[in-house]
């Protein structure tokens, strides 16, 4: 997973959501249909996708989804 | 293995809650919830999103009403959003001032460091807030704390990989024995009780979920530690019901154990010689400041 555009898509494709690219900034609370079961969905799919387990504490403090792909790839 | 979604019928949770009040506008009746309170010390609320959203969300009028979340309120740009926060302060302003009997302009909600809402200089009472889809929901108590949480019971939660992240060992464990087609609505239970507790004590999802849980059945529910031993006592009292037939909704309330409040009216209970201290404070430092 090299963008945060790539963690969009995987959102989209799996959760349902129809999140946007200008959307990788947004605080996570100005998403309409982004909710605290999206956010432990999108963990198990990113360590399924990256093969290791993502730090869920600091998932849990980003703000945005492009803080949430920073942590999971280790940016 | 059973379990119950409905009215509290465990002697412990019946005393501490009452069935979710349906409010379906700011103009009321307010009777039901505050008798619910005078009986239980307690009350859960709930409401459709339709039922609270102005007509008009640039009427003046919502400046006094939402107090300092109005400036919040005219940054966010997404009208879902927008109408989702408007309409959850309204209910919850409400339903506070229907306790306390004060105007919902008088009331300010603040926030604490981790985005607990809490109302400013009401010690005395605490609340919590969840939405999901059109269902808004709020709780109410005088007797300590209150975490309280809402899902539609159907969303789709098992076996997508959430189950390694929401459950304890001792959850997994109890789960696998629960019929096939009942399985994840009782996931959706123990989702809904471990946001309820952790709104209640705070801590939102810093507690990681995996941390703590519950077991399957709805009477005398308890935190269970991972491996499912009891990780709370009598002072904490759980329950999950159904609403609006679609939404499972759990509550979570500590006790503090300094009795019950039986005057909430903002004009009253607040202490006499406090206040008059307290005046007294403000003027010498204001006639200082002069």
């Amino acid at each position: 997973m090299r963008t945060v555009e790539e963690l969009i898509e995987l959102a989209n494709t799996h959760l349902g959501t129809a999140l946007a690219p200008a959307d990788a900034a947004a605080e996570l609370t100005e998403l309409a249909e982004w909710d605290s079961v999206h956010l432990l969905r999108l963990v198990a799919l990113l360590e399924h996708e990256l093969g290791r387990p993502v730090p869920v504490d600091a998932v849990l403090q980003a703000r945005s989804l492009r803080d949430i792909w920073a942590v999971a790839v280790g940016a | 293995m059973a379990i119950t979604l409905g009215p509290a019928t465990d002697g412990r949770t019946a005393e501490a809650f009452a069935h979710p009040v349906r409010m379906s506008g700011p103009e009321g009746p307010w009777e039901r919830v505050r008798v619910a309170v005078e009986r239980h010390g307690s009350v859960v609320v709930h409401g459709r999103l339709e039922e609270w959203l102005p007509a008009d969300l640039d009427d003046p009028r919502l400046r006094p009403l939402l107090g300092r979340d109005h400036a919040r309120f005219q940054a966010m740009t997404h009208p879902q959003v927008r109408s989702r926060f408007v309409a959850s302060r309204l209910l919850l302003k409400h339903v506070a001032c229907a306790v306390i009997e004060a105007s919902p302009e008088s009331v300010e909600l603040a926030y604490k460091p981790g985005g607990r809402p809490y109302l400013r200089g009401l010690d005395q009472i605490d609340i919590s807030l969840s939405h999901t889809e059109n269902l808004l929901l709020v709780g109410l108590t005088r007797r300590g704390w209150i975490g309280v949480d809402a899902e539609a019971k159907d969303r789709p939660m098992l076996g997508l990989g959430t189950e390694n992240q929401v459950c304890t060992p001792y959850e997994r464990r109890t789960l696998a024995q629960i019929a096939e087609e009942r399985r994840n609505a009782a996931l959706v239970r123990l989702w809904t009780l471990k946001e309820a507790y952790s709104k209640a004590i705070g801590q939102g999802m810093r507690f990681r979920f995996t941390e703590f849980g519950f077991s399957p059945q709805d009477r005398n529910v308890q935190v269970l530690r991972p491996d499912g031993a009891p990780g709370t006592g009598a002072e904490w009292a759980f329950h999950t019901c159904l609403v609006d037939r679609a939404y499972t909704v759990s509550v979570a309330l500590f006790d503090a154990g300094f009795g019950d409040t039986d005057d909430t009216a903002a004009a009253t209970m607040l202490d006499a010689g406090l206040i008059a201290a307290l005046v007294e404070e403000t003027g010498e430092a204001g006639d200082r400041a002069e």
